[in-house]
């Protein structure tokens, strides 16, 4: 059977330091895997690179649903099913919602008035109505943007949606929102990652596995019980019971898209 | 013909009154007392004038009209009167409403002028050589929803013409203009309007300019908009023709309670230089101004833009805002963009942001993330860069047009090639 997503020995290095050493995973249609891991250890950038950002050097092979997409455009992989909902989703200003869904739409040849209930529905349910004929994220906190990014996926329909720490920034009742949200978007055409640090979003999630990832590399996996697991020992435990060193020299701090904003107090 | 240089001052003088010859003599002479202004002088940089002063002359007759163009033909729909002003000669002039009136200068016992005539050369020639121009005037308490429309011309080659503008809205009035700026393509004219926008206590006066000047013509407006007690001014301008076209903007927030906006949106491409130079005074108390200037340049194009944020001893509790951006599409097209305060007085509100770079990287990859292919990802980023501005001109019967213009410019640019 085809597998959503299929990664095998990724590597990824950003200006000459290498960040994933390797990585594999396989992610079966109609699951929800999770990704947990430290800071720095490399999760971010698993999605960045899946998701096709060209700052990376990146080796090995990911297939989606049994197509190799590294090297493709980050708008071809996009249109082949690959959807990413980003922790820190750029705000795009004059651009609007709405269009903006309705344009991805159109390009990913979805049939308009099916697109056009998709959005009703998903606005409603999402809470972005309101939002529609305002600037993608412009001015939006942080629930928010993370609705907006849900939102998003639900109308263009991934087959592999990457949930970059989407339970990041949220208070508990934004967060179990967030979870629902997913747990309703699980389908057997689809297949869903997620990534995060924290177990609580766990708590409101049936996930089918999860993997642990530690210095670049995904080093355990399991079911659940394993989320509960690293909520108590840490990641520390992990190493311990892995027998993997800590490396010697700090990780490099991984950009972050705050980096590249120019926001002055007049941009409007 | 004569030289501009050559043209003695009675000439000039002949049929006119007294206090009108006196005014002459006096521009004549700051006229030959100053040099062409060149890009050494900090209020000139960036600016090359490639015209000889010495080989222009006046124009003898107003050449025949052009055909209305996308802007005129919108802006003519439901007017509230039209002005047509070919090589600085009023030719016609149709009103639809009472309350407007319109006099040419041969009428009126008093010339107004937005700049003094030792700001450079140019203002200095447009006060003696402006033998004819439109003094339109609305009545006070009237409120006049359609705009009165202005269509300006120049025809012919080797000229130098001064199209003159006044317009008042008397006090408590509302009304709007819009100047539109055409040559025929390749017409090598040199063009120096003048526009005195005055909004009496309590007007409402709203203000457009399409500058649309063909790629050989040269334009060097000055223009002025003073305002009274409680009066608010919006003015909106469109900047895409001429070789090199300049607005020297001063606006004068005289009245206490008094506003003002200025909103602009430019595109060089080619070899075009678009000059903006603005002075924004707050003179009385209480006043608020917004500056919010848009502008993209492409190919060899460069965009100027100084503004100058003047509070002045006495504005106190006044508030002044002005963000320029800019887009530098091409390698090597240039935007130059210096904001600047001067606050005389404390107890006031200031600020300014500008930028200069290209299309974000950033926002391409979040579009590019939903499937949205580079190409579109650029276009939608260019509209709606623009339709920010665009929304909030202040007069939007052309809005329309205006954005239709400014984007296929860019996706001319992006078809042929000449993004980088």
């Amino acid at each position: 059977m085809t597998l959503a997503l299929q990664i095998e020995n990724l590597k990824a290095s950003v200006d000459g330091t290498e960040i994933l050493r390797g990585v594999d995973l396989q992610v079966p249609f109609g699951e929800i895997h999770v990704v947990m891991g430290p800071n720095g250890s490399g999760k971010s950038t698993l999605s960045h690179v899946l998701t096709g950002n060209p700052e990376y050097r990146v080796e090995g092979s990911a297939k989606l649903a049994g197509t190799e997409i590294l090297g493709m455009d980050v708008d071809e992989r996009s249109r082949l099913g690959l959807l990413q909902a980003f922790q820190y989703p750029t705000e795009i200003p004059g651009v609007k919602l709405g269009d903006f869904v309705r344009e991805a739409a159109e390009e990913r040849g979805l049939d308009l008035d099916e697109v056009e209930k998709r959005i009703a529905e998903a606005a409603e349910r999402f809470g972005m109505t309101d939002f529609l004929d305002r600037s993608v994220n412009d001015d939006l906190s942080g629930g928010e943007k993370k609705r907006s990014e849900i939102f998003q996926l639900a109308v263009l329909g991934p087959k592999v949606a990457i949930l970059d720490e989407i339970d990041s920034g949220l208070d508990i009742d934004a967060v179990r929102q967030v979870a629902e949200a997913v747990e309703a978007m699980r389908s057997p055409d689809m297949a869903v990652i997620m990534i995060t640090h924290y177990a609580r979003i766990l708590r409101y999630l049936s996930p089918d596995r999860v993997h642990v990832m530690l210095d670049g590399r995904i080093v355990e996996s399991g079911g659940p019980e394993l989320a509960e697991q690293l909520e108590q020992g840490g990641y520390e435990a992990v190493r311990a019971r892995l027998g993997i060193e800590a490396p010697k020299t700090p990780e490099p701090e991984l950009p972050k898209a705050s980096d590249f904003f120019t926001d002055t107090p007049f941009d409007r | 013909m004569t030289a501009l240089d050559q043209i003695s001052v009675e000439t000039i003088q002949a049929g006119q009154p007294d206090w009108r010859a006196a005014q002459i003599a006096e521009a004549l002479a700051a006229f030959h007392a100053q040099e062409v202004p060149s890009g050494a002088e900090e209020e000139w940089r960036y600016v090359e004038l490639d015209f000889d002063l010495d080989v222009l002359t006046l124009a003898a007759d107003p050449g025949p009209a052009m055909a209305p163009g996308p802007f005129l033909k919108t802006a003519l729909d439901g007017a509230a009167g039209r002005v047509q002003i070919i090589d600085g000669r009023v030719v016609d002039v149709a009103l639809e409403s009472a309350d407007v009136t319109v006099k040419r200068l041969a009428e009126v016992d008093r010339i107004e002028t937005a700049a003094p005539v030792d700001r450079d050369k140019f203002a200095a020639a447009h006060l003696a050589f402006a033998t004819d121009g439109a003094v339109v005037t609305v009545r006070p308490g009237a409120v006049v929803e359609a705009p009165i429309v202005v269509d300006v011309q120049a025809t012919q080659a080797g000229t130098i013409t001064f199209p003159h503008l006044e317009f008042s809205v008397g006090a408590n009035a509302q009304a709007g203009l819009i100047v539109v700026y055409r040559s025929p393509e390749g017409l090598e004219a040199v063009v120096v309007p003048d526009i005195v926008l005055t909004a009496q206590d309590g007007a409402q006066l709203r203000f457009m300019s399409v500058q649309g000047w063909a790629e050989a013509t040269t334009g060097l407006a000055h223009q002025r908009l003073q305002l009274g007690r409680d009066a608010t001014g919006r003015i909106g301008e469109v900047g895409l023709g001429g070789k090199v076209a300049r607005l020297d903007l001063k606006v004068d927030l005289e009245g206490a309670g008094s506003s003002a906006e200025v909103v602009g949106v430019y595109f060089g491409e080619d070899n075009q230089t678009l000059d903006y130079r603005m002075t924004i005074n707050h003179i009385g108390r209480n006043t608020t101004s917004d500056v919010f200037m848009k502008g993209a340049v492409e190919d060899h194009a460069q965009s100027v833009f100084t503004g100058l944020l003047r509070i002045e001893k006495d504005a106190v509790r006044s508030s002044a805002f002005e963000t320029n951006r800019n887009l530098v599409l091409s390698e090597n097209a240039k935007a130059h963009s210096v904001p600047n305060l001067e606050i005389l007085c404390n107890d006031v509100m200031c600020g300014h942001g500008s930028s200069v770079g290209p299309l974000e990287e950033e926002y391409i990859y979040y579009l590019q993330s939903r499937g949205i292919s580079r190409e579109r990802a650029e276009r939608m980023l260019v509209r709606g860069f623009f339709s920010e501005v665009i929304e909030r001109l202040p007069i939007d019967t052309l809005a329309e047009p205006i954005e239709e213009a400014v984007f296929s410019r860019f996706t001319q640019a992006q078809e042929e090639g000449r993004l980088s």
